[in-house]
This record gives structure tokens, C-alpha cells and sequence, in this order.
């Protein structure tokens, strides 16, 4: 098992697999983040010298994700209800907030649109 | 009844006893405009009338016919990490089934020997003024063949030749021998002697005295790689020290690790695994290693006796990735001070090395190919910026299946035949063409201002065999019981003609493979 930023994951995983799990780090993230430190893309957690994952680790914490991206994107839901506009009203009801229409097809807006929105 | 209905689509009246012998509702539906009352009409009168089962409804204890599906069978233990790629990689030199080939020549030291005598009948018959040595042994070998008499191993030409015990170690070590290439329907690995090999062997046989920096260019299926493989199963038997790297892909798709190189502008990368992989081979490949020391003193990462033998260099290398970079500079230090054999640098799928490599800068732009150390080590040779101080060859083998194209390096390869044909017209750069690498021309020893002095390398273009070749080929197969047919003039006009004008691949194809 190897350890970064305070999640464990299995030696024979691969490195971006592992990046990506994290809330904000996508396949452009990964691949930069792999980039830096030179390390190709097949490369599996378990390979990696604790030197390189320590310092992947640091490059992670300086990054915006996981609570903190979270707790951004509630910031910015919050801050458009405080206002009192219609997105933030829309995203307070559970409903399409970008104009969509409402007839069918707004799963998507029901399961996701809250004001204290999980992700 | 039915006319009635079109006009006033109304609902038809249709007598009941009409409806009731109506036994398929298709017969309804035909009747126009009402097709949908007369469905629902059928739909209800098809209804069984009677009280016994109905249509389609099981009735307990009849039998019906179960086919359950089975879950499939579980043969055996699934493979093993690895064991597919094994099975995939595996390199099958013999056949116990093929007949032995009796009076097969080896390539061994006595062929070298004479292709040797051969070059030396040339050059006496070139300063007595017969014809021109330089850039011109092929025609030595015709006219040699039409003497007879000298012995200087043209004969071979159109022969199988097998290969010895110690070559096909080496050869095998080196991963010469490809999974795609036929060894497996003979007895015993060998090669067909063709025009370009003598003249290659030739070749190499001078360039203990100097350098040759040669392309193998050609179609798909003339027999690139095979060509190379028997410049090295030359260097091999001359005792040269040989330096392979099979698929120059396998260097570049990023599928190893690397690492920044420090202290180098621009940037080179190194491949620790790669690299460690590599000496591994060379050691395993080239016996003679074990009986150098080192002569020189190097600064390494890791302590290292003073007088261990060339061998146990490459072993340290080997076992350790992270200092397999400095030991193969240190290794090939070795091999360029004086008194070393000549090395033979080979490389197979040349265009995989002149474009970008699928490797990432930490800026996240893509690295050259010839920023990655091994390469740009073996660049740097091809392109004549160094010399191989002892003599020996850097040949590089263009790939023509699975290989990406390189714009310019097709340009330069088909400008150097051109000039070597000595044509009048050289094909000029497309203006509308914005791939063009300047670092691809230099490589090749081309290029405007940053051309070496070394000049252009030099290209071989492969094409067909000639008829007498394709026959001496068939032959062997005949011999060797794959080929169950008269090899006559006709058979081998056709299988010759049918294969694009003697494209060996093809002929292989058309004659071993294919069964109609």
C-alpha cells in the first residue's frame, strides 16, 4: 500500500489512476503532474521511490482539490443565492439552472443541484 | 364491402360468418382503409372459442426442450502476468519436422574470408584500371561471378547459407530474430545470400578500417531487417562487438520510465530500465567481453574494482536501472580506446526515431526523439558528429509495416537515391509542407548549415530478388520439404511475378503460407 495525500492505494495500480480518484485532478491534471516529474504513463504506484511520491504528495497539497475545491464551488452556489439571482434560485430548487427545459430529462439538475452540493 | 369502406371510411360491414372462418388477422388486415378496426376485429375473434389450452400455454408435465446455457468451461489456470506476452515473443528457430538441407554452406569465418579476397581482387583490378572500387562493389560481385574462377565468395549468391551455433546465440541475444519472420519452417536458421549482402558484408569488412554510416531502405517485405540481421551474424563472425536495438519503438512510445539527465542543454532524457535491458543483451550477445579489462578510469556512482573485465561492467549496469546510464557511457568509453574491435550500432524501425517521442517534458511538451540519451548516442554516430574510433558501422533499418512516416526523412532517403542514381532532377522540398525536421536532415547527415562534415549517409534500397535468388530460395525450400512442388523456371517466373517483381515477403507469402 502506498500513501498519498492521506488515501492508501494498492501497489500494483497505476500512478494516474491513483490522481485521478482525486475530487479535481482529471486526465489534463494527471498528465501534467506525471510530466513534472517524469514519470511515463504506465508507471505503477508500487515502482515509484517514496522520494518521488512524497514529492507528488506536495505537489498535491499545493493544489485546489479534493474539500477545498468543494468547498469552493458551495462558495460560489452560496454566493449566488446571497444575491438572490435566478442560478442561485435554480440551483436552490433542484432545477436546470442554464436555461434548460424542465418537461423531462432533469435528473442530472435533481440529483446534483443543491445549495450545499456534494461534488 | 371493401369499396365502400375506401370511400367512406366508415366501418365496415362485414358479415359475421366472414370474420369468424377468418383464421389469420393477415387476411383482415388486407382489407383497406378499416385495417386497424379489422384488427381489433381479429383481435378478438381470433380468440380461442373452445375451453382447452391455449396457444402457446404450457400444460403441466409436457416436456419442452430446455437448452440451458452452460457456463463455459474452466481449462486450467488463467496466464501468469507475462506468460501472454511470452507466448507472443517467442522465437521458434527450429523444426524437427523440416528435413535437414545436406551441403548447406555456414556462414562462418571462411565465407567472410573470401567475400574479404573478394574486395582485394577488386581494388588490385581497380588500380590495374578495370573499373571503379568506390560505391561500387555490387559490380565487382557481377563481374566477379562472371570470372568464375577467383574465389571470392560470390558463388553463395542465390544460396541459403545456415548460420553457426555461436552466431544464432548471439543473434537471438540481440533479438535479431523477429516473431513475424518464417524461422520456424526449417530445420535450422539461415540466410539467403543475395547481391546486397555481399556487397554490405563487403562493406562492413572495409569499414574496420573506417566508418560506414549506412540506411536500409526499401518496400515492405524486401528484407530490411533481414539484411540487417545478417550484417550483424557478419560482425558477429568477424568478431566485432555488436550493439542492437530491435524495435526503435519500444525506445520511444514512453512504455519505460525516464528521467531528466542533469547538467545537459537541451535536456536529455535517459531510460534507466531501457538502458539496463540493454546492456544486459549486449553481454549476453557478445562473448568476447568477458575477456577485456577495463583500461580506462571512470567516475561512477557506484565503486567498481579497477580490473573487472567489460562483461562484469555490463553486469553491473544490468542489475542496477538507476546507474545503467553511467555504465554505458563508461562501457562505450571503453570500446572507443585504442586496441578495441570495431562495433556494428544497429537499429531497426527508423523512422520511430525521427519525430517526437510520446514522452513528456515536465513543461508538458513532447520530447524529441533525439532527446532521449540512447538515441541521441546513436544520432549523434548515424550523422558522422562522432566516429567510431576503432572502425565499425552504424546501420539503421527503415520499417515499413506499422511505422510512422517521417516527412522528412523520406525526403532525404529519396534525394540520396536520386543522387546516387546520379539522376539530374532532385526531388526538392513541398513549400506547402510544414513537418519538415531540421534535426531529422541532420541525423542523416544532411541539412543546409548544420550539416556535418561527415557528409550524407549512405542508403541501400532494397527491391526484389533477382530471378536466380528467388529460385535459389525456392529451392531450399523445396529441400527443406515446405515447398512440395517442382521448382522449375516456370514456378519461379510466376511466384517471382506474382510477388511484385521478387519481393521476398511475398514470395514466402505466396509459396509457404498460403494454402489454397
Amino acid at each position: 500500500m502506498v500513501f498519498i495525500l492521506g488515501n492508501n492505494f494498492l501497489e500494483n495500480r497505476l500512478l494516474r489512476h491513483c490522481l485521478e480518484t482525486f475530487y479535481g485532478i482529471g486526465t489534463k491534471h494527471s498528465t501534467r503532474i506525471l510530466a513534472k516529474f517524469s514519470i511515463y504513463p504506465g508507471a505503477r504506484v508500487g515502482q515509484l521511490p517514496t522520494k518521488t511520491i512524497n514529492e507528488i504528495t506536495a505537489e498535491l497539497s499545493t493544489m485546489t482539490i479534493e474539500t477545498d475545491l468543494r468547498r469552493k464551488m458551495r462558495d460560489n452556489i452560496q454566493r449566488l443565492r446571497d444575491m438572490g439571482s435566478y442560478r442561485g434560485r435554480r440551483h436552490a430548487m433542484g432545477l436546470p439552472v442554464r436555461g434548460q427545459r424542465t418537461r423531462s430529462q432533469i435528473l442530472t439538475a435533481r440529483k446534483l443541484n443543491k445549495i450545499e452540493r456534494h461534488g | 364491402m371493401a369499396t365502400n369502406c375506401i370511400r367512406c371510411l366508415a366501418r365496415p360491414s362485414l358479415p359475421p360468418s366472414f370474420l369468424v372462418n377468418a383464421s389469420s388477422s393477415l387476411r383482415i388486415q388486407s382489407l383497406p382503409s378499416t385495417a386497424s378496426m379489422g384488427k381489433r376485429y381479429a383481435s378478438k375473434l381470433n380468440r380461442p372459442t373452445t375451453n382447452g389450452p391455449r396457444k402457446n400455454e404450457k400444460v403441466k408435465g409436457q416436456k419442452t426442450l430446455r437448452i440451458k446455457k452452460k457456463p463455459p468451461p474452466k481449462t486450467g489456470k488463467p496466464p501468469q502476468p507475462g506468460e501472454r506476452k511470452a507466448m507472443r515473443k517467442r522465437i521458434v528457430l527450429s523444426n524437427t519436422n523440416a528435413l535437414e538441407v545436406p551441403g548447406m554452406r555456414e556462414l562462418d569465418k571462411g565465407l567472410v574470408g573470401e567475400w574479404e579476397m573478394g574486395i582485394r581482387d577488386a581494388r588490385r583490378q581497380a588500380e590495374e584500371g578495370h573499373w571503379v572500387l568506390e560505391g561500387a562493389l555490387g559490380m565487382v560481385a557481377k563481374e566477379g561471378a562472371k570470372e568464375g574462377e577467383a574465389k571470392n565468395g560470390e558463388g553463395v549468391i542465390g544460396q541459403v547459407v545456415a548460420l553457426q551455433g555461436q552466431t544464432v546465440d548471439s543473434l537471438r541475444a540481440v533479438e535479431a530474430f523477429k516473431t513475424t519472420q518464417g524461422w520456424g519452417f526449417f530445420r535450422r536458421p539461415g540466410l539467403l545470400i543475395r547481391e546486397e549482402s555481399v556487397m554490405l558484408s563487403r562493406k562492413l569488412i572495409q569499414a574496420e578500417q573506417g566508418n560506414l554510416r549506412l540506411v536500409i531502405d526499401g518496400e515492405r517485405g524486401t528484407g530490411k531487417s533481414l539484411l540487417l540481421l545478417h550484417a550483424m551474424a557478419t560482425a558477429f563472425v568477424r568478431g566485432w562487438i555488436v550493439i542492437n536495438i530491435p524495435e526503435a519503438q519500444e525506445v520511444t512510445n514512453a512504455m519505460n520510465d525516464y528521467a531528466p539527465l542533469p547538467n545537459t542543454n537541451p535536456t536529455l532524457f535517459t531510460q534507466p530500465t531501457y538502458t539496463a535491458t540493454l546492456l544486459s543483451r549486449i553481454n549476453k550477445a557478445n562473448p568476447i567481453l568477458a575477456d577485456m579489462e577495463i583500461s580506462l578510469t571512470h567516475s561512477l556512482p557506484i565503486p567498481i574494482q579497477s580490473n573487472i573485465s567489460l562483461s562484469r561492467l555490463c553486469e553491473l549496469g544490468a542489475r542496477d536501472p538507476d546507474v545503467a546510464w553511467p555504465i554505458f557511457q563508461a562501457f562505450w568509453a571503453e570500446l572507443m580506446a585504442e586496441g578495441m574491435p570495431p562495433v556494428l550500432l544497429s537499429l531497426d524501425g527508423l523512422s520511430n526515431i525521427m519525430r517526437e517521442s510520446m514522452y513528456l517534458a515536465p513543461d508538458t511538451s513532447k520530447v524529441h526523439a533525439h532527446d532521449l540519451a540512447l538515441i541521441d548516442h546513436f544520432v549523434n554516430y548515424l550523422s558522422g558528429k562522432r566516429r567510431l574510433e576503432n572502425g565499425g558501422a552504424v546501420l539503421a533499418a527503415a520499417s515499413r509495416s506499422h511505422a510512422p512516416t517521417s516527412k522528412s526523412m523520406e525526403l532525404v532517403l529519396k534525394q540520396l537515391v536520386e543522387l546516387q542514381k546520379g539522376e539530374e532532377e532532385i526531388t526538392e522540398k513541398d513549400p506547402f509542407e510544414k513537418s519538415y525536421d531540421d534535426r531529422v536532415e541532420w541525423a542523416l547527415g544532411v541539412g543546409s548549415e548544420k550539416a556535418t562534415k561527415a557528409g550524407p549517409v549512405e542508403v541501400l534500397k532494397l527491391k526484389g530478388l533477382s530471378k536466380k535468388e528467388a529460385r535459389g530460395l525456392m529451392e531450399y525450400w523445396a529441400k527443406s520439404g515446405v515447398l512440395r512442388k517442382k521448382v522449375d523456371e516456370k514456378e519461379v517466373a510466376e511466384k517471382w511475378a506474382l510477388a511484385g517483381n521478387g519481393v521476398v515477403a511475398e514470395i514466402e507469402r505466396g509459396a509457404l503460407r498460403m494454402r489454397i
